[in-house]
């Protein structure tokens, strides 16, 4: 029988070999999220002039690539089926450290490089003290969360720290591309760059194969611990990338720099469509998540929503993705 | 023993899944005190016909009679109010109560005053008295988790052949007792049948199992499914293994079933060996060796820490102390990494759990011990088009039946899913295989297969240690037979194609000499 049933389920259900399983993994489900992308444009659109222009455009633009930068690493995180919550303090702490780089000696550009490497530190810290003290990565990045925010405001001093340097300013506002911030550009070249690593890497691989089944990946002999610490490592990384441009962005780093990540990033990340429980989803996806969040905030703000009811939409979305995205999984091991 | 009257009557049940039949025009009777055996090959529809006579699945097409009265229960919970109950293979006792809690689980509202208050002197003294009817000699005001396994699966079986009569005043209840002994060893097995001989005089039993010599000791008779329909009803008196295995899958079962004409000769050089491992409440002082082409049979009762060796060979679990030297290297720690690199490979006993993604592909399932050499660049880029090919090489030299390199594994039957296990090895130059419990769960046609395919790896001069329950199969499949009990090794018998070992021998050595298990470490 259980031979029968499945020769049947593969005639219909998977006629073309190989690669397109993960191309039909991209395909499907993917409508919904792409679906409420569409009909957000479309009720802001009508419900507000002024977010159907170019303007606001490239203001959305600027707005979700520090978001789309600072959850990609943190995306992989999750797709291995651990959770990064010190994605917004490692911004806030590579932004400080930047910023303060950039005032003590005039290396321009040149900070974007070392706030990468410091970011990739702070993610190595994560991942070194949750694979060898075999901690929950909740709880290790919680940790973290609280120590690097404060390291950061102690760098601050409480207060916003200005700089003075066109050159690394310009690597976030200025237009190579009308209309286009070059911080845009850069967070959609990364966020293509970690959707191949996703689909065409063994890190990538290894990254759903421990977040579908871990005690699986132990018994093949795969390195695991060294891939997570992998993982979140490459979630500082793109912390770090993130906070530089941020601060490039804003021209200065301040105290509320990166705040609003600790909620955004996980949101943008499960709306997108990756589960917390790890092995399903995928990099790719965060772009329309973070989408999502932005295009919420960014319309609500046009609308004149106050900030508390637009914190209470965006719970109630996130809430929503999940539910969603649960009856699926459920749906499909049942089927 | 002839019944009277008929208990349970089904007549032409049918049940179809999309395409598939699962169950064809089923006619089955259940006597009152009878022990009816249904034995079929994974998927020949025994599951969906416990189902179906547990209420949890509707039948598209016949009719049932229970007692007499037309039985079309709506959901388990109306099949149980009409006396079928059910054991699961695994428990379904909720481990952190008082036995007598599980006793009479779902039975509470019996027990209350004022709707809430619980009477606890009342329900125990009657699961107490539960429990000795059943001869389970048990404190049922003990914490189910501190009982063993098998005490825990008599509790069980207890539940369900006395607290519909007792409880719920329903006479003579049918039990579906699906697997139960799967994972008990011998000497609880017989504890087991024992139990359920006294039940006969309460109750009757639906009686599925793998274990053919089991079925046929037990039942009254045997109904024999076979792609969903009946095909033979036996007297459990007039038939015998052979036969049943022949109807199973529809050829005779015949001496080469664990090919034991290809069993190689031995001696030519060492895989892997093992001093003084030791690992706290597992095993200790263990030594042992393989030489290549040759399968090393380990042997033992479930608390002979032999799964445990298994682990700690490889390192997947380390031991505490002792060491491995593979081939003619260095004596060195067990380690998990080097033993991959060194072309050993391990098929763990719980496939679902350790061995396969069930939501993964079938070539991501086989690829996943050699994202390090085979599937990956120098620079880390995945060689997918390399492993859907070498997928598909595996699926056809294994004749793994419904896969396809991206079908993902939970579409696939249990023989099938181990296949693919197997192939993560076999794609790799292994030397050396660990394999624990291979044919659990798996068919006797898939299990022939695989023992096929183990005999062409040591003819290949790979050496392979088979650790497992069934004892046919380590004598059948082994050079050599280690036996271990309570974690150390007790004898080793070697085992020739000429010369094989009998279960009684190896059994005496499991059990010890006296014959009696002289310490019960699960208890």
């Amino acid at each position: 029988m259980t031979d029968d049933i499945s020769i049947d389920a593969v005639s219909q259900n998977h006629m073309r070999p190989a690669r397109t399983v993960t191309l039909q993994a991209l395909r499907s489900g993917l409508w919904l999220p792409v679906g409420v992308v569409v009909a957000l444009c479309a009720f802001f659109a009508i419900a507000t002039p002024s977010f159907l222009t170019l303007r606001n455009a490239s203001g959305i633009l600027g707005q979700a690539s520090t978001l789309l930068l600072a959850c990609l690493g943190a995306s992989f995180v999750v797709l291995m089926g651990s959770i990064d919550l010190s994605v917004g303090a490692m911004v806030l702490l590579t932004g400080a450290v930047t910023v303060t780089a950039l005032n003590a000696g005039g290396i321009g550009v040149l900070a974007l490089p070392l706030a990468v490497m410091f970011g990739t530190g702070l993610g190595l810290a994560n991942g070194a003290i949750f694979a060898f003290g075999r901690m929950p990565s909740f709880v290790v990045t919680l940790g973290t969360l609280s120590f690097f925010t404060g390291a950061g405001w102690q760098l601050l001093e409480g207060r916003a720290l200005r700089f003075d340097s066109t050159a690394f300013e310009n690597l976030a506002i200025g237009q190579l591309v009308p209309y286009v911030p070059n911080i845009a550009l850069f967070a959609l070249v990364a966020w293509a760059a970690m959707a191949l690593v996703g689909f065409r890497t063994r890190f990538g691989r290894y990254m759903y194969i421990i977040g579908g089944g871990e005690a699986v990946a132990r018994t093949a002999g795969m390195p695991v611990r060294r891939y997570q610490i992998y993982a979140f490592a490459l979630s500082g990384t793109m912390a770090g990338f993130a906070g530089a441009l941020a601060a490039a962005r804003l021209g200065a780093a301040g105290p509320t720099l990166g705040q609003d990540l600790l909620l955004n990033s996980l949101a943008a990340i499960v709306v997108g469509g990756t589960s917390l429980s790890g092995g399903v989803g995928g990099v790719h996806r965060t772009l329309i998540g973070v989408l999502i969040i932005a295009l919420l905030d960014n319309g609500l703000n046009l609308m004149g929503v106050n900030q508390y009811t637009q914190m209470m939409v965006k719970g109630a979305v996130v809430v929503a993705a999940v539910l969603v995205s649960q009856t699926r999984t459920r749906q499909l091991v049942i089927k | 023993m002839v019944p009277d009257r008929a208990k349970l009557v089904a007549r032409g049940i049918t049940k179809r899944f999309e395409a598939a039949t699962a169950v064809d025009r089923v006619d089955l009777e259940i006597g009152a005190g009878q022990i009816v055996g249904l034995i079929g090959e994974n998927g020949a529809g025994k599951s969906t016909l416990l189902n179906i006579f547990s209420g949890i699945v509707a039948p598209d097409a016949g009719t049932m009679e229970l007692d007499g009265r037309p039985f079309q229960p709506g959901g388990f919970g109306a099949a149980g109010a009409r006396g079928i109950a059910r054991v699961f293979q695994e428990q379904a006792l909720i481990p952190n109560l008082r036995v007598y809690e599980n006793l009479l689980l779902s039975h509470e509202a019996r027990f209350t005053r004022f709707g809430q208050i619980m009477q606890r002197r009342a329900m125990v003294d009657l699961a107490q008295a539960l429990a000795d009817e059943g001869g389970i000699g048990v404190d049922v005001t003990r914490a189910t988790s501190s009982l063993s396994f098998s005490k825990r699966q008599l509790v069980e079986i207890a539940r369900a052949c006395l607290v519909p009569s007792r409880v719920l005043g329903i006479e003579r209840p049918i039990i579906l007792l699906d697997e139960p002994t799967a994972s008990l060893d011998k000497a609880d097995e017989a504890v087991f049948f024992t139990l359920v001989t006294r039940m006969r005089n309460v109750a009757s039993f639906l009686f599925v199992s793998h274990r053919l010599t089991e079925v046929l000791r037990a039942s009254d008779f045997v109904y024999v499914l076979k792609d969903g329909r009946v095909v033979a009803k036996l007297n459990a008196g007039d038939a015998d293994e052979r036969q049943l295995h022949g109807l199973m899958v529809g050829r005779e079962r015949d001496a080469d079933y664990y090919h034991e004409s290809e069993q190689t000769t031995v001696g030519r050089s060492v895989v892997l060996e093992a001093r003084g491992l030791r690992r706290s409440g597992a095993y200790s002082d263990v030594e042992l060796a393989v030489q290549a082409g040759e399968i090393l049979g380990i042997g033992g009762l479930l608390d002979s820490g032999k799964s445990e060796l298994g682990k700690g060979l490889l390192g997947v679990e380390p031991p505490d102390d002792g060491e491995v030297r593979i081939g003619p290297g260095e004596w060195q720690r067990p380690d998990i990494g080097r033993a991959l690199v060194e072309g050993i490979g391990y098929v763990p006993s719980e496939r679902l759990a350790e061995g396969i993604i069930p939501d993964f592909p079938v070539s991501w399932n086989m690829s996943l011990a050699s994202g390090q050499d085979l599937f990956a660049s120098a620079w880390g880029l995945w060689r997918s088009a390399h492993e859907t090919e070498v997928a598909k090489g595996m699926i056809s030299d294994l004749d793994i039946r419904g896969a396809r390199p991206n079908v993902s594994c939970q579409k696939l039957s249990g023989g099938n899913q181990q296949k693919v296990v197997l192939a993560r090895w076999l794609c790799r130059s292994v030397r050396l295989l660990v394999l624990d419990n291979p044919t659990r769960g798996v068919d006797a046609g898939a299990k022939e297969e695989i023992y096929g395919i183990l005999r062409r790896l040591t003819a290949a001069g790979v050496g392979i240690i088979l650790i497992t329950d069934e004892l046919l199969e380590l004598i059948g499949l082994s050079n050599r037979i280690l036996i271990m009990r309570h974690g150390r090794v007790t004898g080793i018998v070697d085992a020739p194609p000429d010369a094989k070992p009998t279960e009684v021998e190896l059994i005496r050595l499991m059990l010890g000499s006296s014959g009696q298990p002289d310490r019960v470490l699960a208890a």
